[in-house]
């Protein structure tokens, strides 16, 4: 029996680029007062992206997190985006 | 004594009239609680993503101080009296201050080239294909790291 199993391949990223970007920069720390980097980890709704779509490894996804809402209690990022 | 990483968000409307009695209010308040100014620094007055106590706008002020752990409490505390503080946040820092501000500088110094890189590529992509969607097609057929960032304004 066949089954209808038409589901795609998922596309991964070859290996050598799908490391955390922040360990590829080589930083020790997410900065809770850069903005646009933190931007870049949210969706425009201003929800924080997953680590499936951030690359973020276990670690520095703790510390975006962190730094997220750290910057959203001092209103540099949105509770809820527009 | 540990080090702290403190910010107050101030009323801009207060902060324009008189800048510098804003600042000596937050400098004496941390010094009032024992707290030793290492760094103070000021960001420019910016939109904020959300109102706060009625306010759109605001200026940040940062400061890099070391203080005994007791003054925190008191401070914060205190920080709910002055009119013109309108948020505040103090962070315990892992290292000590002038470590910090190293890294600090050499993060933003890390990030800005990752952000110019970013853009180079992107703009070399738009040029390149007429913004084509990926020959593969489907999710991922091209880089997807993350919505385009929306701009932001300077002085962060």
């Amino acid at each position: 029996m066949k089954t209808k199993d038409k589901r795609k391949k998922k596309n991964f990223k070859k290996l050598g680029e799908r490391r955390c970007r922040f360990t590829r920069l080589g930083v020790e720390f997410v900065d809770w007062k850069d903005v646009p980097t933190l931007q870049r980890l949210c969706t425009g709704q201003g929800k924080l992206l997953g680590r499936k779509r951030s690359g973020s490894n276990a670690a520095f996804q703790r510390k975006v997190s962190q730094a997220v809402k750290r910057a959203r209690y001092m209103g540099l990022m949105p509770y809820i985006g527009s | 004594m540990y080090p702290y990483e403190a910010m107050f968000l101030v009323d801009p409307n207060l902060y324009a009239e008189d800048s510098e009695a804003v600042e000596t209010t937050v400098k004496s308040l941390l010094e009032k609680h024992g707290a030793k100014i290492v760094q103070f620094e000021r960001w420019d007055e910016r939109k904020l993503a959300f109102e706060i106590k009625g306010h759109k706008r605001g200026v940040y002020l940062l400061a890099h101080v070391e203080m005994p752990g007791d003054g925190v409490d008191a401070m914060r505390r205190e920080t709910r009296i002055i009119e013109v503080i309108l948020r505040n946040l103090v962070i315990r820092l892992e290292d000590d201050i002038p470590v910090y501000l190293e890294k600090s500088a050499k993060y933003a110094e890390i990030m800005k080239e990752d952000h110019e890189a970013r853009r180079a590529r992107r703009e070399e992509a738009a040029g390149m294909d007429g913004g084509g969607y990926g020959g593969g097609g489907g999710y991922g057929g091209g880089s997807h790291d993350a919505p385009s960032a929306v701009q932001d304004t300077p002085g962060s």
